[in-house]
Order: structure tokens, then sequence, then C-alpha cells
């Protein structure tokens, strides 16, 4: 036993020096070229963890770092530490709030105010504070006025769509205004021979994610009709919630949505939109980044969500999308501001906008959308409206939604159940 | 007999396929480009090789691997020793106390890791644990001792008292019948506890996932796993880090295999 | 004369018991201490990541008994710990009988089967995932072949449950295999041989001498792959992630949903009390059974 244990105990020490040596030495040489040559540090070495919610693999992730090199560069008493490839970004993010032991600086994914602003330093003082991009600043503001997140993007978008498909099976997209257009264009689709509509249902924050996308054409957008007040006055009638459920229910009905609703996920939504097999996915322009990394021909765009009666307009969806925080207890302050200050630099925010192919995040600064840049300048005209659950409802909803949606399409909930736990769950939350 | 043997071939022949089954497919889809959707039974056109680059320049899957087996030959190491110590005495000294004793041990193997979460890692954090190899193995040690325990008592109360009684009488204190006697008994049973906890230990997704937020620290699991999020998968890439990651997992059971059946042999002939 | 020697040759209780002290003490500061705190959280309606909650007294306890998603998980972990469990055991028992005795290709077959053990089961459960969904997966891809229409396998239910528990059964049969294995080399030779003399039938040996001194071996296998089964997570929440609804959910995957999804830690840390309770009685009880029938040799 003793000669076994020796032996496999000498094995493993030699791979683990071996493999360990070849690790160390090109991290040594990383770090090396990363700081330059030359002056001397007078400062005490400051070392920054920033934590994002991409892949490692992911263009903007790249171009993230290549940002952070060339600021370590110019400020070489600074080393920032890009963490990305977090598996499951959103359930360690909870867990280190939980504990209070938080990166210096991490994405928000959109949820700047709703779930981390507890934990995030406000940065109205900082010089790009008032530069941010009037489509935005309401769902990074707080009820104070105060904001907590650099917007290096924005989310700009309304119904994704196939151009080949669409184009395949005769739908103009400029003909489609409102819902009942919509369906009609979803049927030639459908005789076509295409799926209509994607939803990844296994994740559950797409199905989610189409009431957000509906939700405004019924409640918001009329500027003569709307409950704007009521939702956020606490006393909205939820029995109407059913106008937007009843639209999931036809589309579902009718065979517009994809078999394996239920059981797919966002990834094959990507995937089947990149194979043009499909029409139209109720997701933000992110989609399309994806997909065309299946499919780097794939013909994509996006046309504004239509209006729910014809005395309305279309309109399109915003919201956050990457945007980066301080936290309020981190121990480097001034540091991490510096980084903030200059990824908010406009020629440093245009490579990582346009690395997402999404408009930049303040205003001013350009970015390289692609195939995207003659819809977002089509639609540049319309009004847009932020993600529904975080300007509309109080914060803790978008759970709600998660559940009460994919209980909807599952048909384990009715369109009254849903109506009724929303409103149940509104009236608590409304009041913390 | 010959006829049987082949029908025990080909039972084991179906048996293997079906287990291999994941395997296959896993093989398939990393040497195939992201671009490419074909069915996932279909053999690859042609050998890509661009996502096991893509698994060792974005993953580090070697300083995962290299993660991976210090974290579980330290875990293993503290499994097995403590673990086989605090089973003799639950094995030879069976009154109510340790009884109950041996029950809160099983107990530990039952308790939901997320329920305790966000207090484990709050007391690791204060204790300046997070991301450090110590605290990790530390960790998963915990949760694999009630295994280990479990199974080496068994075994132990299977060894007749006699031969502790005789060393008794040569003046030996209990550690020492332990250490000298017991232990080396313990050698089948220790294969046994080395694979299953070891496997968990090299596995483990849950705790690292938390525990290790330095990305210079990730394991095998982690490394493969940083190519999925909420909104993007390189299903083709993960797949090429899992099949390095078990390679050597693979080689390493083999080897203890070949122990595990010689030290079964030896001690059936006993 | 037995009561004379125990009293001779007593093991020194106090320093003896010295030696699971180590290990108990890890388990206080890891696990018992942690706990506590866990408990405590059942009794908010703490988020799982803001620093202030409130107390709810046992509101969270009452829920729970009227949730009636917890009751099918419930359902649902019974099925995913008893149902692995049983087909664990025949697949284990069954390989190990076969792989027991010296044929060609026993090694290979040996090391392929345990194989998905070794494997990372949240790696492995998005491995059949690729096999069974709906769209592009392996499975259907055989059935459109063969010209039938494919199914959606991971939306079907009860149907759903018992494919889990399938995957389950295959990815980790393996380790009752080797405990199997260990076991059937435990039995000396003779008893067989003796049997053989008085000319008893290949059923009659397995029911009489194999299955009794198996027993050691079979009690093992049973409480780790009940335990096991119980507190099934990975597979779960790789293949259907507790849904459509909550059709899916095992209690651990609930808990983990409640928690991090629902935002609800107080909520879900009661669920985490039931499972917890739960698999201890079910342990207690199957570790009674299996000691009344173990056979000494």
């Amino acid at each position: 036993m003793k000669k076994f244990l020796i032996k496999g105990l000498v094995v493993m020490l030699i791979i683990v020096m071996l493999v360990g040596c070849g690790e160390d030495t090109a991290n040594s040489s990383n770090s090396e070229s990363a700081k330059g040559d030359g002056a001397v540090e007078s400062k005490e070495k400051v070392e920054l963890t920033f934590m994002i919610n991409h892949a490692t693999d992911l263009g903007i992730t790249v171009a993230i770092q290549e940002a952070i090199d060339d600021f370590e560069k110019e400020n070489k008493n600074i080393e920032v530490e890009l963490v990305s490839g977090v598996a499951d970004y959103e359930a360690v993010m909870k867990t280190r709030m939980g504990a209070n032991d938080l990166p210096d600086l991490w994405a928000t994914h959109g949820w700047s105010v709703a779930r981390y602003s507890e934990y995030l330093r406000p940065l109205n003082d900082q010089e790009w504070a008032n530069k941010v991009n009037s489509g935005i600043t309401n769902v990074i503001t707080n009820d104070d006025g105060e904001l907590f997140v650099l917007p290096v993007d924005m989310d700009l978008s309304g119904i994704v769509y196939n151009v080949d498909v669409i184009e395949a099976a005769g739908v103009d997209v400029n003909t489609i205004n409102t819902w009942d257009e919509f369906l009609d264009a979803c049927q030639l689709i459908k005789d076509a021979g295409y799926t209509p509509i994607h939803m990844g249902g296994k994740d559950y924050w797409t199905v989610a994610n189409f009431f957000d996308w509906v939700a405004p054409s019924f409640y918001i957008t009329d500027e003569n009709d709307n409950d704007i007040e009521t939702l956020l006055g606490g006393d909205f009638d939820w029995n109407n919630w059913s106008e937007a459920c009843d639209l999931m229910m036809v589309l579902d009905e009718r065979g517009f949505l994809n078999k394996d609703k239920l059981s797919s996920t966002y990834t094959d939504s990507a995937k089947n939109l990149a194979m043009g097999k499909v029409g139209f996915e109720f997701y933000g322009n992110y989609v399309i980044g994806e997909a065309l990394r299946y499919n780097a021909d794939a013909n994509l765009s996006f046309m504004p969500v239509p209006s729910d009666s014809k005395n309305d307009e279309k309109t399109l969806i915003s919201g956050e999308r990457n945007a980066f925080g301080v936290w309020k207890d981190t121990e480097h302050e001034e540091e991490a501001l510096l980084l903030l200050q200059y990824l908010a630099r406009p020629d440093v925010m245009t490579s990582i906008a346009s690395a997402s192919a999404l408009p930049a995040g303040l205003k001013g600064v350009e970015s390289d959308t692609g195939n995207l840049a003659s819809a977002y300048a089509e639609y540049s005209s319309l009004r847009g409206f932020n993600y529904f659950d975080r300007a509309f409802l109080p914060s803790g909803m978008w759970e709600t939604m998660e559940s009460t949606s994919t209980g909807l399409l599952a048909g384990e909930m009715t369109v009254q159940e849903v109506c009724d736990k929303m409103k149940t769950d509104y009236l608590r939350l409304i009041q913390q | 007999m010959k006829s049987n043997n082949f029908v025990k071939l080909l039972l084991t022949l179906v048996a293997s396929l079906i287990s291999f089954i994941p395997f296959y497919i896993t093989i398939n889809v990393a040497f195939k480009p992201m671009t490419d959707m074909s069915s996932r039974w279909l053999l690859p056109k042609e050998l890509y090789l661009g996502n096991f680059v893509t698994a060792i320049e974005k993953a580090n899957i070697f300083g995962a691997m290299k993660n991976s087996l210090i974290i579980t030959l330290f875990s293993v190491l503290i499994i097995v020793f403590v673990g086989a110590m605090a089973a003799y005495p639950l094995a030879r000294i069976r009154n109510k106390f340790n009884r109950s004793v041996l029950n809160l041990i099983l107990a530990i193997m039952m308790v939901p890791p997320l329920s305790i979460l966000v207090p484990l890692y709050s007391n690791l954090s204060k204790m300046g644990g997070i991301s450090t190899y110590w605290g990790i193995i530390i960790i998963i040690s915990t949760f694999q001792l009630p295994l280990s325990i479990f199974i080496y008592t068994n075994f132990i109360i299977s060894i007749p008292r006699t031969i502790d009684e005789a060393a008794m009488i040569d003046g030996c204190t209990d550690f020492q019948i332990y250490y000298k006697i017991i232990l080396p008994l313990l050698k089948p049973v220790t294969a046994t506890v080395i694979i299953l906890t070891g496997v968990a230990a090299w596995n483990d997704y849950q705790f690292s996932l938390f525990f290790l937020q330095d990305p210079k620290m990730r394991t095998v699991t982690l490394a493969i796993s940083s190519f999925f999020s909420q909104s993007s998968s390189n299903l083709n890439a993960a797949a090429a880090a899992a099949l390095m990651a078990i390679v050597p997992v693979v080689i390493i059971y083999i080897m203890l295999q070949k122990y595990f059946v010689k030290g079964m042999i030896d001690s059936a002939i006993k | 004369m037995k009561e004379i020697k125990r009293k001779k040759f007593r093991h020194n209780h106090m320093s003896t018991n010295l030696m699971y002290v180590p290990a108990i003490l890890l388990f206080f500061l890891f696990v018992i201490y942690p706990m506590l705190t866990g408990i405590k959280i059942s009794f908010t309606n703490w988020n799982g990541f803001s620093q202030t909650y409130k107390y709810v007294g046992f509101e969270n306890y009452i829920a729970m008994f009227k949730d009636k998603n917890v009751w099918s998980s419930f359902s649902n972990t019974i099925i995913y710990g008893v149902g692995s469990t049983i087909f664990q055991q025949i697949a284990g028992l069954s390989t190990a009988l076969l792989i027991n005795s010296k044929f060609k290709g026993r090694t290979i077959g040996r090391t392929i089967i345990y194989m998905p053990v070794l494997i990372a089961a949240v790696i492995m459960g998005n491995m059949w995932y690729f096999i069974l969904q709906y769209d592009g997966g392996a499975l259907n891809d055989i059935l459109i072949l063969i010209g039938k229409e494919p199914v959606d396998w991971l939306t079907q239910g009860n149907l759903t449950v018992w494919i889990i528990v399938l995957v389950n059964t295959l990815q980790f049969y393996g380790i009752s295999m080797v405990i199997y294995l260990a076991g059937l080399q435990g039995i000396p030779q003779m008893y067989y041989e003796a049997a053989d003399i008085d000319g008893a039938k290949k059923l009659s040996k397995f029911f009489n001498i194999t299955v009794p001194l198996l027993m050691p071996a079979i009690s093992t296998s049973v409480v780790l792959n009940l335990i096991g089964g119980l507190k099934l997570f990975d597979v779960v929440k790789a293949l259907t992630n507790g849904g459509p609804g909550y059709s899916t959910h095992s209690l651990s995957t609930l808990v983990n949903f409640t928690y991090f999804n629902n935002q609800s830690a107080g909520y879900a840390s009661v669920i985490g009390l039931l499972l917890f309770t739960f698999i201890i009685i079910v342990s207690l009880v199957a570790q009674k059974f299996f000691k009344s029938k173990e056979v000494d040799l």
C-alpha cells in the first residue's frame, strides 16, 4: 500500500510540476507584456476584479479585454482581471451579494436598478453621467434619480426576423402595423413551410420576454388610452392582463409557435434563426449576434413591435444591455472609476459596442451595427419603450412573469389564474 | 461453453454501446465546427481541431486539469485517512453514543448543499478561503467524508475482533492497532473509496462554482461550463474540453481498477 | 468466556473516540453551523441577496404544505429515488454477474460501463439533452429515419420523469456494478461447490447463496443509490430544468429554482429542510430493513 502510494504521489507530483510550469511561464510572460517596459512604478500596485456575464470566446469579451489591456498600458499601477466565462453568473452574483463579498466592478445585464442597486455606488458625479443615451436613461435610473452603471451599449429592438424566410413567404414587414397584420404574416410563413415563431421555453426568461415585448402595445404605447398611471400608482386592473395572454394563446392555438416551445432553449432559437427555419423571434437584437456564430451568412434584421389598434403606431423596445457598475464597498474606488471613465471614451466604447453590434450607451458615440444599421436608421423616428417589467412593474415581478407565462404556455395555468397571480404579487411587491 | 461466452460477450457489447452513446456524440460534436449543424450521429467530414484550440486558449483546460488534479488528490488523501480513522472507533465501539454519532455523520450526506450555500460562502470568505486550494479541498472533503466513513465502518465491522484482541495482548494502543493492523487490511475497500469519492471530487460543480471565483483556479467542470452563458453557448468547444478532461480520469481509473481487482482477490483468498 | 474476554480487552473509549473528532469538527464548522443559519432563514422572507429581510414566523412552512408544486415535486422525488435505485440494482447486479465470469472483453466492458460515472453529472445531463431534444436530437433523428414522427421527449409529464430516471440509471449504475463485483468476489467459491455437490440448480444457488451473502453489498448500494436518487439535481436541471411548468421538478431542483429564480431564499430553505428530513427517514428505514436481513458468515 505504502509503495503504491509513494509511486502514485511521485507520478502525480511530476505531472503537476510539468503542467504547472507550463502554465506559470505563460502567465508571467503575459503579465510582463501587459505592463509594458520602462518607467518604474512609484504608486502602489492596485488589482481590480471585473466580472462580466459573457463566455470567454465571445467577440465582446475579446473587445473588453483589449480595452482593458490598453487601459493598463496607460495606468501602469493598475492591473485589471477580467473574469468571464462564469457558469451561472446570476446565481454566483446573488450568492456573493448575500455574503456581501463582491468584485470591484461587474456587469449588471439589465438589472442595475432592480437587483444590484443596493450594492452599487451611484455614479451621477461622473463626467459621462449626463451623456447617457436618452433611450435608456429611465431604466438605469432609480426613483431617486440615482444612476448606477455605465452603459456601453443598449438594447434597441423589436421583433427579430430572418429576411430570407420572410421574403420566401411573401411577407412585407413594412405592412405589419398591428397584431392582426402580424397574425396574417405568420399564417403566410406557416403556409410556406417555415415555423413562424420560435420560443426557447426551457429557458423561462424567453417566454417572459415575449410578454415584456408585447405588453407595451396593450398598456403603454397608446397616448390616448394607456394604463401608465394605474400601473405606477398601484391600481392597475389585472384582468386586463388577459389581452397579452390571449395574444400568446392565439399564436399557440394557430400553430405559429415551434412544437418544442417548452423544451427548446434560447440557443436553439438562435440556431433556428441562423438555419433559416424560423420567421420571427421575440428577443432583442443580441440574438442576431449569437445566430451569426452558427451561420455568418444568415440574413437577419428586426422590425418594430406592432400596435394593438389602428389608432396607434408600431414601436421599439429599449433597455439596458451591457452595463458596468462599481461595488459601493470596494477598496479601490478611485481606480475602478478610472476604468469606467476609460470605457466611456468614445473610441473605446465604439469598439465594445460594435463587438456586440448594438447602439452605444452614451450619446454621440458611434457603433458599427453591421447589417442592422439601415434598420436602425429607418426606425429612428419611432418611439421606444423600456422593458415593461422594469419600467412599469415593481421589482420582483419579472420572476412572477417567468412562472406565470411558462405556466400558461404549458397549460398548467388558465388566463384567469395568471391574471390573479400577477395581481397578488404586484400588490405585495409594490408595498416593499 | 463457447456459445455461453459468446452470449456474454454480446450482452456486454450491448450494455457498453448504450453507455458509450453520449461519448460518441460528444466526440462527434468536438470535431465539428460550430457552423456544422448536421445530425449528431454523422461523423465529422473532416477532423476540425479548432474547438480543442479554443478549449486550451479560452478555457485554459490544461490549467483546469492541474487544478482538478491537485484538489482531487488532496481531498482524497483527507477523505481516506480522516475517514478510515474516524470509522475505527465507530466500528469497534458500538454503544448508543457512537451509534448516534454515526447517524449524524450519515445525515451530513443528505444536506442539500444549496440550503447552506450563502452561510458557507460567507464563513469561508471571512476565513479567506475563497479561490484557494485549501478552501475548496476542505469543503469537498467534508462533504465526501460521510460516504468514506460509512463504507469504512461497514468494512471494519466485518473484520473479526480477534485480530484487534491479538494486538491488544501484544500491548498495542488502539491507535497503533488501527494504524499498523487494520489500515493495511482496508486496501480493497480503500480503492473503492478512492474511486467513488475521487470521482465526486474531480467532478464537483456545485461547490467549485461558488468557491473558486478566480479564473486561474477553475477546475475542469468549470472550464467546460465556461462555454455556456445565458446569452450564448459553444457546445463544440465544451465537448472538446470535456473530452480532454476525460482522458486522465479514465487512465487513472484503469490503473486503479487493476489494483482494486488484485486487492479483492487477495482478501478473498485470505 | 466471552464476557471475560471483553472486559479484559476493551477499547479505551475516550482516547479511541478521539479518532473521529477531526471529522466531527469539520462537520460542525462547515455543515452544522451553516445549517443552523439556514434554519433561521426559513423563518424570513429573505430574497437570497439583499442585506435586509423580515421575519415572517411560520408563514413559509404553512405555504409549503399548501403548495401543490411542492407535493408534485415530492412525488417526483420519490420516483427519482426509488425508481433509479430499483433500476440501478437490476442493471448493476446483472452486469456484475455478467462481468464476474471470465470471457474476452470483460475488462473493456467493465471500463466502458463505468465511464459515465467518471463524467460530471452536469455535463452528462447536457449530453443526454442533445440526444433527447425534439429538434435535432439524436433520438428523434433515428425516429425520422425510420419514418416515424419525432416526439418531444422532455415535455411528456410522467413519461419524462421516467426518462429522467432512465438517464440517471445509465449515468450511475456503474457504481452499483462495482459494489456488486466486490461483493461477488467476496463470496467463497466453496459454498457454490458444496451446493453443486448437492445438485442445486442455478436459480436456487443464486437465491440461497449469492443474495444472502451479498446483503452488505446490496444494502450499501441501495442506500447510496437512494440518497443520490432522492437528491437528484444535475440530470433534471440539464434535461428539463424542472419543466414544463413544474412537472418534472425534484425537491432539489425546486429548492434551487425557488432560491434563485423565484428569489425566495426563506421558502427554499423550508423545502430544503423537508427534503433533508425525508432522506434521513428513508435511509434510516432502509438501513433497519437491511440490518435484519444480514447473514453472518
